[in-house]
C-alpha cells in the first residue's frame, strides 16, 4: 500500500523538477545501435504488435535507433489531441536540420474501432504528416499494454470518445521513456531538447 | 500522478490505525494442485461508480467465469516455475517494481512470510496479466470485478447488507497483517465467490481508466489540461466509501507496481450467456 502511494509520489516530484530519469548513455547507445537484447527500461521489449495507416504491421523495435516522440490519441478527437498534434509539429520544425529527419513522430491510436489504418491514413492527409510521422493502430490489448507502460490512463465513454491522459513521451534510441511532457501547455523546449539529447551520436 | 497526495493521507490514516491482527494456520501445498474453481457470476446489471454524465447509470455486464479464490503464493510459484521470465532475479523494472514479491525468500522460495495458501501480493499488473495468460484467463474489467463485488454476502445487493458494510470498515481500520491469512478463511458471497471484499485489494484488466486526480473523495473536477473529455466524471454514491478507495487505489497505480496488500485473481468468458434474464 505505501509503495503504492509514494511511487507516484517520487515519480510526480520527479516529472514536475523536469529532470529525465538519469540513463547510462554509453550502454543505451551502444545498445541502439548494435542488435543485442533490449535495455531493462526499453519499452521496445512489448510484445505487441502495430498495424501503421499503410497497412503495414509495425512492432515499436522497429523504432530502435532514432529518438521517437509518441503521443497516444484517437482520429475524432476534437478536444485535445489535434493541439497534441499541433505541438508535435512545432516540435518537428524547431528540430536543427540535421536531426529533423532522424526522429520518429508516431501516434498512437486509443480507438481500435474506428481508427482502420484507412481512417489514419485520411487523418495523415487532413494534418498534413510526412513520412516521418507513424500512425498505428492497434487491438485494445496491444494499446492498453503500451498505455500501461507510458503511464496514460484512458476511458472509452458511451459515446465512443475517449477521455484519457495528455502525456507527449521522448524515447531514446534504446527505446527507454527520457522525458513526458505532462498536460497541454508549454514544455516544447523541453520535448525538443530530450530528442536532440536521445540521438545517438554520429560515429 | 497528483492523485498521491490527496489520497495518501487518507489511506497512511487508515493504515497506521492500531488493530488486531489475524492469523491463520498454514496448511502445505504440495504436489500437484487441483485447478482453482470457476464460479460463473450471471449477466446482470451494475452501476459504474464513476461515469460521464453522458453515460446510462447502468451497464449490462455480460455473465462471465470467475475464480472462487484469489491466486494464492503457491499458484505463482507454479508460475514462475514454468515461466522463469517472472522470477524476482529475472523479471525487468519496467514490468515490475522492485519490491516485486518481496515478501518471498527467494525466486522459487515464497518462504514464512508468504505461506502456500495466503494470496500472492507484490505483483504487478504486468505480472498478473501473465499469470492469467498462461492459465488460459484473463484479469476482470472494472465492471465486472465491481458487478462480482457489489454483491453481500446472502444478497445481490450488497449494498445494503449491513453485515459486509460492518465487515469491510473494520478491514479498512485494520492494518494489513505481517503475513496474510489463508484464502481458506475469505467468506464467500452471494454468487458464491470468496474474499472479493475485506482480503486484499485486486489488479483489473483496466485499472488505468480511473482518471481521478486531486481530491478523490469529493472527485469534483479532473485537472482538464492533464486528461482529456475527463472534466465531468462524477461518482454514483458519495457514501460508497469501499468504492472510493478502490477508484482512489487503482488511479494511484502504475502497471509496474508491486504491493504489500494488493493481488488478484482470474476470470474466463463462458459462451454459456444464454439462461439469464
Amino acid at each position: 500500500m505505501k509503495t503504492a502511494l509514494l511511487l507516484p509520489l517520487a515519480l510526480a516530484a520527479t516529472f514536475a523538477s523536469g529532470a529525465a530519469p538519469a540513463t547510462d548513455c554509453c550502454p543505451a547507445c551502444s545498445q541502439a545501435l548494435g542488435q543485442g537484447a533490449y535495455s531493462r527500461a526499453s519499452l521496445y521489449q512489448l510484445d505487441a504488435s502495430f498495424t501503421d495507416d499503410g497497412g503495414r504491421p509495425v512492432s515499436l523495435g522497429s523504432f530502435r535507433g532514432r529518438p521517437v516522440v509518441l503521443d497516444m490519441f484517437f482520429a475524432s478527437c476534437s478536444n485535445a489531441c489535434p493541439l497534441t498534434v499541433t505541438d508535435m509539429l512545432a516540435v518537428q520544425r524547431s528540430l536543427p536540420t540535421s536531426q529533423r529527419g532522424r526522429v520518429v513522430f508516431v501516434l498512437v491510436s486509443f480507438d481500435d474501432q474506428k481508427d482502420t489504418p484507412e481512417a489514419l491514413a485520411r487523418y495523415r492527409a487532413q494534418r498534413r504528416l510526412d513520412g516521418n510521422w507513424v500512425l498505428l493502430h492497434g487491438d485494445g490489448q496491444s494499446v492498453r499494454e503500451l498505455a500501461a507502460l507510458l503511464g496514460v490512463k484512458y476511458k472509452r465513454s458511451q459515446d465512443g470518445a475517449y477521455a484519457h491522459s495528455n502525456l507527449l513521451t521522448v524515447l531514446n534510441a534504446a527505446g527507454e521513456i527520457v522525458h513526458q511532457r505532462i498536460g497541454l501547455v508549454g514544455g516544447l523546449d523541453q520535448v525538443a531538447g530530450a530528442l536532440v539529447a536521445a540521438a545517438p551520436q554520429a560515429r | 500522478m497528483s492523485t498521491a497526495p490527496a489520497i495518501a493521507p487518507l489511506l497512511f490514516g487508515l493504515i497506521l490505525a492500531a488493530g488486531p491482527v489475524g492469523l491463520s494456520a498454514q496448511t502445505a501445498g504440495a504436489g500437484a494442485r487441483e485447478p482453482v474453481r470457476m464460479l460463473r457470476i450471471p449477466s446482470g446489471l451494475y452501476a459504474p461508480f464513476t461515469r460521464d454524465p453522458k453515460d446510462a447509470a447502468q451497464v449490462r455486464v455480460s455473465a462471465f467465469l470467475m475464480d472462487e479464490l484469489p491466486v494464492t503464493n503457491a499458484r505463482f510459484l507454479d508460475f514462475v516455475r514454468a515461466n522463469p521470465k517472472w522470477r524476482r532475479s529475472e523479471v525487468g523494472s519496467l514490468f515490475a517494481d522492485s519490491s516485486y514479491l518481496a515478501d518471498w525468500d527467494g525466486d522459487l522460495v515464497p518462504g514464512s512470510k508468504a505461506p502456500p495458501d495466503s494470496p500472492v501480493v507484490h505483483v504487478s499488473w504486468f505480472a498478473a496479466r501473465a499469470f492469467a495468460r498462461w492459465e488460459g484467463k484473463r484479469l476482470p474489467t472494472t465492471d465486472e470485478w465491481e458487478y462480482a463485488a457489489s454483491a453481500g454476502y446472502s444478497r445481490v445487493d450488497g449494498w445494503n447488507d449491513q453485515k459486509l458494510r460492518a465487515d469491510l470498515y473494520a478491514w479498512f481500520a485494520r492494518p494489513s497483517p505481517p503475513v496474510l491469512p489463508s484464502v481458506d478463511t475469505a467468506k464467500a458471497n452471494y454468487f458464491g465467490v470468496r474474499g472479493l471484499q475485506g482480503f486484499v485489494w485486486e489488479w483489473v484488466e483496466d485499472f488505468n481508466t480511473s482518471l481521478v486526480t486531486g481530491e478523490s473523495r469529493a472527485d469534483s473536477s479532473v485537472d482538464a489540461d492533464l486528461f482529456c473529455a475527463g472534466g465531468a466524471v462524477g461518482s454514483r454514491d458519495t457514501g460508497d466509501y469501499a468504492a472510493y478507495m478502490r477508484t482512489a487505489l487503482r488511479s494511484s497505480l502504475k502497471a509496474n507496481n508491486t504491493t504489500s496488500s494488493l493481488g488478484f485473481r482470474c476470470v474466463r468468458d463462458t459462451a454459456d450467456t444464454a439462461s439469464d434474464p
